[in-house]
């Protein structure tokens, strides 16, 4: 089993594995496949959270002290745009990602 | 003729539907999905006039197109890798009870490591199943030889169910022309489906697969190996009708520039296109090479083989599968056998693995060390032969000491 | 025997152009092609390529493109995603690509392709079919080289689109053919 590291920050060596792993996750960046990218109009914004329960990825928060209150994790946003489809007051719009040329 | 574009999995698609079958169970697996897609498709739209049964695994797949049948149908399934391995158990109940089940194998490496991608370790650990396999070269193939396994495997002297094998992504995915037979012509060719020996039906009820005891089982499996030695002189027959009816000339083994070659590569499936081009260029350079491609792998043509390189001093065997615990694969021991007395050096290869491209220039390497090898210019004989150099050390990770 | 590579990043319908151009050069022109698609972890804007081999006769090879005689670069992204579309290449080699950003040419000119032909691809789909998805007008493109002819190409793309959506990408594939520019 491995060594349970001690509450220090563990001393790591480079080590050969034989059969397939992988340490890094390189397909994590799912942001990466977005086009379209949720952006949220505040003059409309109710703060009513429905944006973050119908996010199927759940990487959006909701801080409702702040004005600019619905928190979204570009890294991992892919676009879908079901908080703008959901949102009672269309204050969400999806706006195009890069201009193709 | 009807030329159309179709990739792998359409035309095995298109010969089911030619072949009317009336019952479907698959379950779809990458890079097999679209025959179950197009199929239930198919059948949705009214298109084919077929029972689709949805079911939640292969081992289930397998079951209800077997039973399917024994009610006097044609029934159509069609797998891939881990696929294949879960229908495992059943596929010795559809050849023990005699069911001429034709179902395409889409080639896919199995696990692990994890892959999608082509290699024949899927069918070739089914090879003593009790199946017949063909291996198609092109998406031509494809349609080509399910007719023929239909019409071999429903033969009254073979009765025994058949594997057409094919290349996932090379041959699924790949594109290409194909001459599609006319309804009619292959009507003719197969003719209507007539239940033979066992069945199902509740007004003459038979008990199908029952215990056996070791007094009977011997015997029983005796009968299959009667009916795989049949197969060897059925299917040739088959062939010939098929290129009567259809036009083209196909064959259990092929034999491509083998008449005069110094050396031969022996391979299978969609390969053995890539080899021939070898071959052809590596001939314009005056070098005496050639290939034999297995078409029918099981029954395995033992005796056509050993007729073919009895005089061949140095023959390559390139398997597609890692034969893991031998020296090479599983067609390399079979092609050593069969050529065991004839005095041939038979190397063997391992190659292709979990999708590696084969490409010319792995092929060339092959010849050109076939060729050194019968020159006696050298002892080099490299049997994995398109592994990387760095291969014990291709992952490193950070570790807690 | 010609040996074509199709470069784009996922949901340009980079596989679906080979298919079209095979069809084209298959059905409508007495040809063989074969299309030798790569798949691999698919993922939306992710560089892809796929390649198609064409011949007078049956081709034998079911193996990928490792010395194109024709490169097809669809979204000119792709060279800073690690993707070489010179790689390859020999003294022939022809470069048909969707831009006509000036800056961007000058970065492809740098690859040294014998032939090039530059087009706004995207502009054009977007102009005829609404959508940015380049690969009509892209065919197009590639009837310019002389390949295959643009009727072949129109009567392909109307085999694979719905009614509306195959005039609109056959006038995209027409335009681009009548817009391309060689340096």
């Amino acid at each position: 089993m491995q060594k349970q590291p001690d509450g220090r920050t563990p001393e790591l060596k480079k080590c050969r594995v034989l059969g397939p792993m992988a340490s890094i996750f390189t397909s994590a960046n799912t942001g990466s496949f977005r086009i379209e990218r949720p952006v949220v109009d505040y003059d409309k914004c109710i703060k009513c959270g429905i944006c973050a329960r119908n996010c199927p990825g759940n990487i959006i928060e909701i801080k409702k002290e702040q004005k600019e209150c619905v928190e979204i994790d570009y890294y991992y946003c892919k676009g879908c745009g079901i908080c703008a489809n959901e949102c009672p007051q269309k204050a969400i719009a999806m706006v195009r990602e890069r201009g193709e040329h | 003729m009807a030329y159309k574009m179709l990739d792998g999995n359409a035309a095995a698609v298109e010969a089911m539907v030619l072949a009317r079958v009336k019952v479907i169970s698959a379950y779809p697996i990458t890079p097999q999905s679209y025959i179950a897609e197009k199929l239930a498709d198919l059948v949705a739209k009214g298109v084919l006039d077929a029972e689709y049964i949805r079911v939640e695994s292969e081992h289930t797949a397998m079951t209800a197109a077997t039973t399917a049948q024994l009610t006097g149908v044609r029934a159509a399934t069609a797998t891939s890798s881990v696929g294949l391995a879960l229908m495992h158990e059943v596929l010795g109940m559809t050849a023990g009870i005699r069911m001429p089940v034709v179902m395409p194998v889409v080639n896919r490496a199995l696990l692990s490591p994890w892959s999608l991608w082509c290699d024949h370790s899927d069918t070739m650990d089914e090879r003593d199943s009790g199946w017949m396999q063909f291996y198609c070269q092109d998406v031509q193939d494809i349609i080509d030889l399910m007719l023929v396994a239909y019409k071999t495997a429903e033969h009254d002297q073979v009765l025994l169910p058949a594997m057409v094998c094919f290349d996932g992504f090379f041959l699924s995915h790949s594109m290409q022309k194909v001459d599609v037979p006319e309804q009619e012509l292959v009507d003719n060719f197969l003719g209507e489906y007539k239940r033979k020996n066992l069945y199902l039906d509740t007004s003459d009820p038979m008990f199908v697969n029952d215990l056996t005891p070791p007094e009977d089982y011997t015997e029983f499996k005796y009968q299959m190996k009667v009916a795989m030695d049949n197969a060897l002189q059925v299917a040739p027959e088959v062939m010939a009708e098929f290129e009567r009816s259809f036009g083209r000339k196909l064959s259990i083994i092929e034999e491509f520039q083998t008449a005069d070659a110094d050396v031969v590569l022996v391979t299978l499936g969609s390969m053995s296109g890539t080899a021939k081009q070898t071959v052809l260029r590596l001939r314009e350079k005056g070098l005496k090479v050639g290939l034999l491609r297995i078409v029918l792998y099981r029954p395995f043509p033992f005796k056509q083989i050993r007729e073919a390189l009895k005089n061949v001093k140095v023959v390559g065997v390139l398997d597609r599968s890692s034969g893991l615990g031998l020296p090479g694969g599983p067609v390399w021991v079979e092609v050593s056998c069969a050529l065991s007395g004839c005095g041939a050096v038979v190397k063997p290869y391992i190659g292709g693995l979990g999708g590696r491209d084969v490409p010319e220039s792995t092929i060339e390497k092959i010849f050109n060390e076939l060729l050194a090898i019968k020159n006696q210019e050298t002892e080099t004989h490299t049997s994995w032969i398109d592994t990387k150099a760095n291969a014990m050390d291709i992952r490193e990770v950070l570790k807690v000491v | 025997m010609l040996n074509l590579k199709f470069f784009g990043t996922g949901g340009q319908g980079v596989v679906t152009a080979a298919k079209i151009f095979s069809t084209a050069v298959s059905l409508y022109e007495d040809k063989y092609a074969k299309t030798v698609p790569a798949y691999g972890h698919e993922r939306r804007n992710a560089p892809v390529f796929t390649d198609v081999i064409m011949a007078d006769e049956p081709i034998l090879v079911n193996s990928f493109v490792y010395h194109p005689d024709l490169v097809l670069v669809m979204d000119a992204s792709i060279i800073d995603k690690n993707v070489d579309p010179g790689a390859g290449k020999h003294d022939g080699t022809i470069l048909v690509l969707n831009s006509e950003n000036p800056e961007t040419l000058e970065r492809y000119k740098q690859y040294g392709f014998k032939e090039f032909y530059y087009v706004d691809g995207t502009g054009i789909a977007v102009e005829t079919t609404g959508v940015g998805i380049p690969n009509g007008s892209m065919l197009g493109a590639l009837a310019a080289t002389g390949i295959v002819k643009i009727e072949s190409i129109e009567k392909a793309i109307l085999d694979f689109f719905s009614k509306k959506a195959g005039e609109k990408n056959a006038e995209a594939a027409r335009r681009a053919y009548a817009r391309i520019k060689k340096m």
